[in-house]
């Protein structure tokens, strides 16, 4: 699914954002990447995207090499994941149908495709009620919601999540969290960089912990109700 | 593509083109102003030739008489003229015939008022030439006979004439070339504007895997529509200024000028081929390097 063989990225500027990292995640895993910042995770959400290419290293996404990608083949890669973004990015005025919509009209998705397929999203996201109303009138965990009905829109292999709860509440965070492993569940591989430790060690997945461009730690880390369960038994 | 796709597509260049109105009208005065001088350059140098065919096609030359010489001698000298060597045909055209010639292309009531006694120009005799190269020894010989005044010689006119008509040619290349380019500048400026405002839409787009082709369509609709509202709008003022530009020449110039009706089909295409491709190329320009960019990039965050 994603394989990252010796990359490193060294931007002009000269900093060294990944230094030879290697990684494997496989088809329907649920993982989490976290890291101090500056310690490379953006860059390596970026290399996974293409929206940077690296110094030297091989990477392949969805069963394409990505590090000698030629720009016309991008966007076939971009298909294959859905992205869903801290700051939500949400067309304000649009309504939350339309934000999803558009996900689909600009891969040129048929009329009649969309209207059937954008309110099984709604539904699936817990929106349908909220369809007609437009960002600015909804809350924090409901716009990244949106965000998240948007990125699976296009039914990607991959949900690739940048901090989605870094802007809203724990509580709606939680929820968000739930929702996306319930997506895992459907065999879309989750990934998810973070640094809210909590939310990480509340759910029992695979964590990669990159620091300084290099990956130091790679851990199913349970969590604690299930940790202790496993020292009863 | 399918239709479907291309009509939201479409929709969306004709938004944006409301969205940013001011820097659409600009661009549409400017592409206009270019569309008209060369429009109308190009209509001087079809009318010129098509006059100067006429001179040359005809090989008649007028010769006019003494303004004292009366219809009967007029006669008499056109027989003398007749006699010289290497004019083959001759006509005598009365003041009043002439004034009625006048009439006729120029279609003035104040000829009607000219005829008779008031009839300020001479008697005169159309002269047809056999071998048109020993024109100036026979128009001598046909000046040196008694009674005639002088020869109309059309060829110089002619000469004048195409002369003219190269030199507003080739001025007005030089014009329409910087126009064109101004055209294309301010366009390609307008649509760039457009980009940025849209730069949000256009990051998202490309994060869900829109083509580079997608996302330009809209743009390059835009760019279209503004040529083609440029092109429309040329056309209909180069009926205008065709009309009192021709209504000047003609009080100068007695010759029959290209009535407008039958260039008009072609001005209108010309004119929104034009200016549609003047578009397109305008927005193809501004929007080649902005979809390199990526991400925040885009965005210039």
């Amino acid at each position: 699914m994603i394989e990252f063989r010796n990359v490193s990225k060294v931007y002009p500027s000269g900093t060294h954002a990944l230094n030879k990292a290697s990684l494997t995640i496989e088809k329907g895993e649920f993982v989490f990447i976290v890291g101090s910042s500056g310690a490379g995770k953006s860059t390596f959400l970026k290399l996974i995207m293409h929206e940077e290419t690296p110094s030297s290293g091989t990477i392949f996404v969805n069963g394409m090499r990505v590090d000698k990608m030629k720009h016309r083949h991008v966007p076939m890669l971009r298909r294959t994941m859905g992205i869903v973004f801290q700051d939500f990015r949400l067309i304000d005025k649009m309504t939350v149908y339309d934000n999803v919509a558009f996900a689909m009209r600009a891969i040129g998705a048929r009329p009649r495709a969309i209207k059937k397929r954008v309110p099984y999203i709604l539904e699936l996201v817990g929106l349908e009620n909220k369809a007609d109303r437009y960002p600015s009138q909804l809350s924090g965990g409901e716009q990244q919601r949106v965000g998240l009905a948007r990125a699976l829109v296009n039914n990607p292999m991959m949900i690739i999540a940048d901090e989605p709860t870094g802007n809203i509440d724990p509580e709606m965070s939680y929820e968000i969290m739930e929702l996306l492993s319930e997506i895992n569940k459907r065999g879309t591989t989750i990934l998810i960089v973070t640094h809210e430790h909590d939310l990480v060690h509340s759910f029992g997945r695979r964590v990669i912990t990159i620091d300084k461009g290099v990956v130091v730690e790679d851990t199913v880390n349970l969590p604690e109700a299930v940790l202790e369960g496993g020292d009863e038994a | 593509m399918r239709i479907s796709g291309l009509g939201y597509l479409l929709k969306e260049g004709i938004k944006s083109i409301w969205l940013n109105r001011m820097m659409s009208i600009a661009s549409i005065g400017v592409l206009v102003s270019c569309l008209l001088l060369t429009g109308s350059a190009e209509l001087v140098t079809l009318n010129v030739a098509a006059v100067v065919e006429d001179i040359g096609g005809e090989n008649v030359t007028r010769v006019f008489l003494d303004q004292e010489v009366t219809d009967l001698e007029g006669v008499y000298i056109m027989d003398e003229i007749s006699k010289v060597s290497n004019v083959t045909d001759t006509k005598f055209v009365s003041k009043d015939e002439a004034i009625m010639e006048y009439q006729d292309t120029l279609r003035e009531d104040i000829f009607e008022q000219m005829r008779g006694e008031g009839n300020p120009l001479p008697n005169a005799v159309d002269v047809t030439l056999e071998d048109l190269s020993l024109y100036d020894e026979t128009m001598a010989k046909i000046t040196a006979v008694e009674g005639v005044d002088e020869v109309r010689d059309t060829r110089e006119i002619a000469q004048k004439l195409t002369s003219l008509s190269t030199l507003v040619s080739s001025v007005s290349l030089w014009i329409v070339l910087a126009l064109s380019l101004i055209s294309i500048f301010i366009i390609s400026n307008t649509i760039r504007m457009t980009m940025y405002s849209r730069r949000f839409e256009i990051s998202i787009m490309k994060s869900v895997g829109a083509t580079d082709t997608f996302i330009r369509i809209p743009f390059v609709f835009e760019g279209m529509i503004i040529g083609l509202i440029s092109g429309v709008l040329g056309s209909l003022l180069l009926t205008f200024v065709y009309d009192a530009v021709m209504q000047g020449m003609q009080n100068i110039l007695q010759f029959k000028f290209i009535p407008y009706d039958e260039l008009a089909p072609f001005v209108w295409i010309a004119f929104i081929l034009a200016g549609m491709v003047i578009g397109m190329l305008g927005s193809l320009l501004s929007i080649g390097r902005y979809l390199r960019k990526e991400g925040n990039e885009l965005l210039g965050w």
